[in-house]
């Protein structure tokens, strides 16, 4: 029988073994080098993002390899929404890059669209930026007056413009993609579903418009175990069907380790450890150990309480 | 809490009118300088949903739900005040009349005063208190569920799919409003005219017939064209800006109601000022 991963018997001979500084528990994690020829389709460079005085991104350096799962960790206030607003371009940072890479050629035709930097990207690009995002919100956002059919299909009429029947027919295989009865749910109202197949039909939403890349805000928090299965499957399996890129905020252990090629864990706004799932199991920061032992001593706590009692 | 602490009873005062002073002038300062940003960008949101104006076609469905929403839902209640005001008026405005012998002229000046005032504005009120709340509720609530991010994210530009149906739909809503409004006021003082003081529907109408011009009556719809305008963009305003959760959708519910109250009375009080006054004077 194999310990589950982060558990403390797996752990128990990674845990640190000596003292580390505040500073060295904070110092952010040195970029891979990308193997020749590879070109990552997010390229995050000393991204920077404060409001007010309150200083959330401290220098993120991170690359997004294309068809790859990259989880991100990290602790309550760590910066993870701030991130992953910037990827949606909602956010513009204070200082610092976020480089995208062309859309990548399409059946035989070659990509004739220029990669970009987002913090700097028109209307344009931005829109054609999103086209190519699927996002899964943390309450899959679906918009309460639409049906599923309608909730599913939104971008297909609002954007695509496309015919009644071909919307139909891709709803219903989007949703059967998810692992949903379509036919019986295609006109129940979000209010009608469970939590778990709410989150499947905005993961269907975001499937609709076949994008490159999804982004997944924590989604499998408030599941129960065997819809949080559910949806582990479902990434993967759409990774491995589609060829999508995964970016994947969550604190779900288990299921960053189950379904990540690569986990990166956010501190204080900086990410301090980052790599293949096994490496990043037996990083020995303190800050990522605490996380994966659940341990209530240790940095993320400090921090917490520092951060209270500033506040 | 500010404390002022010492033992000398004049010292505390003058302490106090110091300090409480620059507070108070500080928070003013902060609260104009806030509100003046909330103005200029709602101003920004109704311009931004007029340019919407020409998809319109595209959101057809959203539109047609927003009138009926909009128009029929607030039918009743406001046909009820109306009524009411129209009995009300002419029970207080009769006897004046009837005392200087001139009760033929009650038509007359319950028609006016609706036409003019009170039908633009009792809609305004009914559609605010009922419409627009529901509206910055619902958008607040949609912020803070992030679909409002989901339709961004698809690429849906939420001012053209939320934001100019429901404004456009309460510039098209609220002139019937108040014509409903005004007739049903007028109806309802006919029924104390003929009731209380024994005049017929004819002397009642005459009366009207009399007095009411088409200036009265255009201006009124024109108003209520505007308080549509403004109730839509404040809600609207109100609900995309709705953070920190329930409480925020609360807070942002009764800010709308707040603001549009007021700025219906400004505006009304400026086009009664500058547009309805001088209008009267060059149309007789």
């Amino acid at each position: 029988m194999t310990d589950r991963p982060g558990s403390r018997t797996a752990l128990a001979q990674v845990l640190p073994e000596r003292t580390w500084t505040k500073d060295e528990i904070e110092a952010a994690a040195p970029l891979a080098p990308l193997p020749a020829g590879i070109q990552p389709v997010i390229a995050i460079r000393d991204l920077h993002k404060g409001f007010g005085s309150r200083k959330i991104l401290r220098g993120i350096d991170l690359d997004v390899l294309r068809g790859e799962t990259l989880c991100i960790l990290g602790g309550s206030g760590s910066g993870k929404t701030t991130l992953i607003r910037h990827l949606m371009g909602m956010l513009k940072a204070d200082v610092g890059t976020i480089q995208v890479a062309p859309a990548p050629a399409v059946a035989g035709m070659p990509s004739t669209e220029a990669g970009f930097e987002l913090g700097a990207a028109n209307e344009e690009q931005l829109a054609t930026w999103r086209r190519r995002l699927g996002v899964v919100f943390q309450g899959a956002a679906l918009l309460g007056s639409l049906t599923v059919l309608e909730n599913v299909g939104l971008p297909l009429v609002e954007v695509d413009h496309r015919p009644a029947n071909e919307i139909y027919e891709r709803v219903v295989e989007a949703l059967r993609r998810v692992y949903l009865p379509a036919q019986e749910i295609l006109h129940l109202k979000p209010a009608s579903l469970s939590g778990g197949m709410r989150k499947r039909v905005g993961i269907a939403r975001a499937i609709i418009q076949r994008p490159e890349i999804i982004l997944y805000d924590e989604p499998t928090t408030g599941l129960d175990p065997v819809t949080v299965s559910g949806v582990n499957e479902l990434t993967l399996d759409l990774q491995k069907k589609l060829g999508i890129t995964s970016i994947v905020i969550t604190h779900d252990l288990e299921a960053a380790f189950t379904i990540a090629d690569r986990i990166a864990m956010l501190y204080r706004g900086r990410i301090i450890a980052i790599g293949p799932t096994e490496e990043f199991r037996h990083s020995p920061n303190p800050a990522v150990q605490q996380l994966l032992t659940g341990s209530t001593r240790g940095p993320l706590t400090e921090a917490y309480l520092q951060g209270t009692s500033e506040s | 809490m500010r404390r002022f602490s010492g033992t000398n009873t004049g010292e505390l005062i003058t302490r106090y009118a110091r300090d409480g002073g620059t507070t108070v002038l500080s928070t003013t300062g902060r609260t104009i300088n806030r509100q003046a940003n909330a103005a200029g960008r709602a101003l920004i949101l109704f311009l931004d949903a007029m340019r919407a104006v020409r998809e319109v076609a595209g959101s057809t469905r959203q539109l047609l739900r927003q009138i009926e929403h909009s128009g029929f839902g607030s039918l009743l209640v406001l046909s009820l005040i109306a009524g009411l005001t129209g009995m009300i008026m002419a029970v207080q405005i009769g006897f004046t009349l009837s005392s200087y012998g001139v009760a033929d002229q009650l038509g007359g000046l319950i028609a006016i005063t609706f036409c003019r005032e009170l039908g633009p504005i009792w809609a305004a009120v009914i559609v605010l208190a009922r419409v627009g709340a529901a509206m910055a509720a619902e958008l607040g609530t949609m912020t803070v569920n992030e679909e409002v991010d989901a339709l961004r994210m698809m690429s849906i530009d939420p001012v053209r799919y939320l934001v100019m149906p429901r404004i456009v739909g309460l510039i098209v809503v609220m002139p019937v409003l108040a014509l409903v409004a005004n007739a049903v006021g007028i109806l309802g003082g006919l029924a104390v005219a003929s009731g209380q003081f024994e005049q017929t529907s004819a002397t009642y109408f005459q009366g009207i017939q009399n007095h009411l011009t088409t200036g009265d009556v255009v201006s009124g719809l024109v108003k209520s064209c505007v308080f549509g305008a403004i109730i839509g963009t404040i809600a609207c305003d109100r609900g995309l800006t709705t953070s920190d959760g329930a409480e925020g959708v609360g807070r942002s519910t009764t800010m709308s109601v707040v603001f549009n109250v007021i700025f219906v009375l400004i505006a009304d009080l400026i086009m009664t000022w500058f547009i309805q006054v001088p209008l009267k004077v060059v149309t007789g």
